[in-house]
């Protein structure tokens, strides 16, 4: 038998969700339902090997080929950036990042350079540069709401599912940023030197997605 | 303040010992192969003038530069390829050089990467450019037999080249009836094979026989079998003579003995305005990124008033000296077979014999103690086999 493909899943709702999708393609994945401590665990019928991680370190692991591939969310790809091949749109953690302020308030009117608070600066700094407009940049960590209320902030740069948060705290949606969902990602030489045994797993995947 | 005295900046690292051999090792081996294929070596100076490296086809993102300025107040950068530097050497002091010139170059370039993300800013790299010659079919041969050398040179059970076209892109997107950022996105998405966005995108343009075999791009790699698809998804003239010399290429190489490990992409579409023709890409399994990349390149002399074909590639030396030194394909460090003890009055005598016994081809270290139990102490420690006690006679110890 071959080395196992690993595979880093985001720890999570993205792994429950992923495992819940190795089941239906009809692995065993007892290993990881009980899990306990463990971070490295075997998916034997499909000499698979599942690695959970942060979503970062998910990226972090498949570009330096330590894993095969990945599953990770677009938000964080798109915020981290980096070498590896993007193959899979699997579709779970649908939702969108979106520029919200406090309602009724006017974003792009004004001359005064407008002051955004983010958990995500360089897709933030992204998408106002390629409005060709200067905005300042705040980052935050924790509830990014909070900073349009305190008025640290004219508006926000986050992901947004229900916005039922935004709606509660009397702020609101002006413009779509761009959706995301869970990508499968895949080590640029895994591809390459596994092809046969990858190309075999993403056909599963894409046939067992809905 | 705080003083950075004892840390050296992000991205770079003191190389000590064995991974100094590691690193001189592979890059004999690979000085002896270009030397061995009539390729001359060539230094060029680890800074340069800013302008060297924004030309039509080689444009450097600015914040991936080291920059300086020099005394004039003009900018400068740090090496961050040596292909250009050559480019410029070629068409300049060689100008007038019977061709073809065929260089290799063994020297650091650097990259301002973004942090803690565990990559080099400094790295080795090796590499020939082949410059001019009638039959550029002949001279892409010759590069890419000296590319599979190279790797096979290095681990020859576990390696792959790759080879593609750069023209099967390029013919394609250019009948698309879109602006240039939408070709470039087209182009980024297929280098990373993000299948869903390319489709998205490419449905937007509208359904026709060129997106539909964009769409398919990505997917175009593996075997020989490769090129029958890519025929079959879309052929003009163009594309046909570039799928044959594909073709042609492949077969010749896996007859010199490397069947199985070569292979096709014809997504390989990395610096498409760089390059014009055969593009490949060198493998090693478990090293995460390719070790090798070039390509043919017929544009870029001519912008330095030299127009004239050229093909060339890279290696990275540091990736591939880690892996070697994984596998244990480097030379061991040596202990010295001897430490040279002077008694007192006799530093001059005993300095004299370890001269003698180094050129003679032996290693040995001169002893810095007063006297002889803490040199053989010394050796001891060291796990040196020998101590040579020089008096008024010489005797040798077996530690």
């Amino acid at each position: 038998m071959n080395k196992p493909l690993r595979i880093a899943l985001t720890k999570g709702r993205l792994e429950k969700d992923t495992v819940g999708l190795l089941e239906k393609i009809g692995f065993d994945c007892t290993a990881i339902r009980e899990k306990g401590r463990k971070l490295i665990l075997p998916v034997p019928d499909g000499n698979l090997e599942v690695v959970l991680a942060k979503a970062n370190d998910v990226i972090t692991y498949v570009e330096h080929g330590v894993c095969d591939m990945g599953v990770v969310g677009k938000d964080t790809i798109m915020e981290m950036q980096g070498k590896f091949f993007e193959l899979v749109d699997i579709g779970f953690g649908r939702c969108k990042f979106a520029l919200a302020t406090k309602k009724g308030s006017k974003f792009y009117g004004g001359y005064d350079v407008k002051t955004v608070a983010t958990k995500y600066p360089n897709i933030t700094r992204r998408f106002f540069e390629s409005k060709g407009m200067d905005v300042e940049i705040i980052k935050i960590e924790g509830s990014v709401e909070l900073a349009p209320l305190l008025e640290l902030a004219d508006g926000i740069v986050d992901i947004v599912e229900t916005g039922t948060t935004l709606k509660e705290n009397g702020l609101e949606v002006i413009e779509d940023v761009c959706p995301i969902s869970a990508r499968l990602i895949v080590n640029m030489v895994s591809m390459k030197m596994r092809q046969q045994e990858i190309e075999n797993f993403v056909k599963l995947v894409e046939e067992n997605i809905d | 303040m705080k003083r950075y005295d004892l840390i050296t900046p992000e991205g770079t690292r003191d190389l000590l010992f064995d991974g100094c051999l590691a690193r001189r090792a592979v890059e004999d081996k690979l000085a002896a192969l270009f030397e061995g294929f009539g390729y001359s070596e060539v230094v060029t100076p680890g800074i340069e003038f800013y302008d060297l490296f924004m030309g039509s086809s080689r444009n450097f993102q600015q914040e991936s530069l080291y920059k300086l300025t020099d005394t004039k107040g003009r900018l400068i950068v740090m090496r961050p390829d040596s292909t250009i530097p050559i480019a410029r050497l070629a068409s300049t002091r060689l100008k007038e050089a019977k061709l073809p010139l065929r260089l290799y170059y063994n020297q650091s370039i650097f990259e301002n990467n973004a942090l803690l993300k565990g990559r080099s800013d400094e790295v080795v790299q090796a590499g020939i450019e082949l410059i001019g010659g009638v039959n550029s079919k002949r001279a892409d041969y010759e590069v890419l037999c000296t590319a599979v050398e190279a790797l096979a040179a290095f681990d020859k059970d576990n390696f792959r080249l790759e080879i593609g076209h750069i023209g099967y892109f390029k013919e394609l997107v250019k009948k698309l009836d879109v602006s240039e950022s939408v070709r470039e996105e087209i182009r980024l998405l297929i280098s990373t094979k993000n299948y869903p966005a390319l489709n998205d995108l490419l449905d937007e343009v509208g359904e026709n026989q060129i997106t539909n075999a964009l769409k398919q791009l990505p997917r175009l790699f593996g075997g020989i079998e490769v090129l029958d698809k890519a025929a079959d998804i879309y052929a003009d003239d163009k594309i046909t003579g570039i799928l044959y010399n594909l073709r042609e290429v492949f077969t010749r190489l896996s007859s010199l003995g490397y069947e199985g490990k070569i292979s096709v992409d014809l997504g390989i579409v990395s610096h498409a305005d760089y390059y014009t023709g055969i593009v490949f890409k060198g493998y090693l399994s478990e090293v995460g990124q390719s070790v090798l990349k070039g390509g043919r390149y017929d544009k870029l002399l001519g912008e330095f008033g030299n127009d004239c074909p050229a093909v060339g590639f890279g290696v990275n030396v540091d990736s591939v000296a880690r892996h070697m030194e994984k596998i244990g394909g480097v030379p061991q460090l040596k202990t010295a077979d001897a430490v040279v003890f002077g008694e007192k009055g006799y530093v001059v005598e005993a300095m004299a014999y370890a001269q003698k016994l180094v050129r003679d081809g032996l290693t040995v270290e001169n002893s810095l103690f007063n006297t002889q139990d803490e040199s053989a102490e010394y050796a001891k420690s060291k796990g040196i086999k020998k101590l040579i006690v020089v008096g008024s006679e010489i005797t040798e110890l077996d530690i």
